[in-house]
């Protein structure tokens, strides 16, 4: 076979992809250079929502097994779904708090707060709550209670509760207190009325 | 052959009318195996015995509560089952234990056998390090399930038997109170009281000195189960249960 016809060939092949790389380069640059400076983002400044409001928590005391409400002043969003992160996440850092009446441990926090219809709260909480609560019926309950009876009294509205843990149907919340389930508030506020202390 | 096969025929009805008889006129008598009985119980129902279901909560891999770095929770409760059923028995009520050993019992098993053994009342006990005395608990309902006609769903099987499960609570609660132990009674998401169709209650049973090492006491323990038996054979008397 001859050769030169073949090596010929083999060159303006190559010469031919060299060219058009060439090309694609050239416009590539040229594209780049025409197109419009990608504007600089601008800082929006976040719209003054803001609001103090007066809550009440019920905060869970171990030592004679009751819920006592407490009055605070909060910052807070004017919209009713952060209103509700933010009231219960002001309650979980009473409990954080060190000599606590309801200890419970420093990450223990609230995720998401969800107004679902119709009359149903779902409430996500971390698993460092479900880790650090001291586990036993009455313990677990007023942890779950008070979390209801802080968001009924700021935020009526709804008639039924559901607890996730880090997003996730959970079954218990330390061994005792079901959070499979979905139960009426009313249930919840019969229980408060028993352990509210004045 | 064939007188003879209807003399047999008339031996055997003969036979089966002397049986019936005899029965009869023991019943009337009131008298079976030289035991005294009623007479009362061959025309009104019979007297339902108070069977008391006690269940040690956990077990197994379930720990439940450390209520000392040496005692678990399921321990715990199952050395005051043990207690409370013989101190029921002590008392004339039959009592049974749904666990008496260390196994992994999961909530639906435990209510599946309650309604099977269908006892007059299931007891599930609990222990806790917070606060003080005893709390007893009845089922807060949740708000899921719906019961189609006569089928009444898993989780709220209870419902039917709830209103029972809070006269006996208050009776109870009230026979406990006179010992002047603490006592409270409350509601709780807690299973598988839920889904129990007979009466059921919960007992947490926590220490009065604020020391959790209390609760694993055997004084202790023997003293919370006498409080607990007594007031329960109180209860039974007033809820001895008629057979239909």
């Amino acid at each position: 076979m001859n050769s030169r016809p073949f090596f010929v060939l083999t060159c303006c092949l190559c010469v031919i992809a060299l060219a058009m790389s060439f090309y694609v380069w050239q416009v590539r640059r040229q594209a780049v250079e025409e197109s419009p400076p990608t504007p600089t983002p601008e800082v929006v400044a976040t719209p003054s929502n803001a609001i103090r409001k007066q809550v009440t928590l019920w905060v869970a005391h171990d030592d004679i097994g009751a819920l006592k409400a407490e009055s605070l002043s909060i910052v807070t969003s004017s919209e009713r779904q952060r209103q509700a992160e933010d009231i219960l996440r002001a309650l979980l850092s009473v409990y954080t708090a060190k000599g606590s009446p309801h200890s419970l441990p420093s990450g223990a926090g609230i995720k998401n707060v969800f107004f679902a219809d119709p009359g149903l709260v779902v409430i996500d909480v971390n698993s460092e709550i479900v880790g650090g609560q001291t586990s036993g019926v009455l313990a677990e309950e007023l942890t779950v209670a008070s979390l209801v009876q802080t968001l009924a009294s700021n935020l009526p509205g709804f008639s039924r509760v559901k607890f996730l843990v880090d997003g996730k149907e959970g079954n218990t919340l330390a061994g005792h207190v079901d959070l499979s389930n979905v139960y009426d508030v009313a249930q919840y506020l019969d229980f408060v009325k028993q352990v509210s202390a004045p | 052959m064939r007188w003879s096969s209807g003399a047999a025929r008339v031996c055997i009805l003969g036979l089966i009318c002397c049986s019936i008889l005899s029965r009869g006129q023991q019943a009337a008598s009131g008298s079976v195996s030289g035991e005294s009985t009623p007479a009362a119980t061959t025309s009104a129902p019979a007297q339902r015995p108070f069977v008391i279901l006690i269940d040690p909560a956990h077990g197994g891999s379930d720990t439940g509560a450390l209520i000392t770095p040496t005692a678990a929770e399921k321990d715990i409760n199952l050395n005051v089952a043990r207690r409370l059923k013989q101190e029921l028995n002590a008392r004339g009520i039959q009592a049974q234990l749904l666990r008496d050993a260390d196994v992994t019992i999961s909530a639906d098993q435990r209510a599946a056998s309650a309604n099977s053994v269908d006892p007059a009342l299931y007891i599930a006990l609990h222990a806790s390090s917070l606060g003080p005395g005893i709390r007893v608990f009845t089922a807060m309902l949740p708000s899921a399930g719906d019961s189609k006609g006569p089928f009444v769903a898993w989780e709220i099987a209870q419902s039917t038997a709830l209103d029972h499960s809070k006269a006996i609570q208050a009776q109870l609660i009230s026979a406990i109170q006179q010992t002047r132990f603490p006592v409270r009674g409350l509601i709780a998401p807690l299973r598988p009281l839920n889904n129990v169709r007979v009466p059921a209650l919960a007992i947490e049973i926590s220490p009065t000195t604020g020391d959790a090492a209390q609760v694993a006491a055997t004084g202790y323990q023997q003293m919370v189960c006498a409080a607990i038996a007594n007031a329960l054979s109180s209860v039974a008397r007033a809820n001895t249960a008629v057979r239909p």
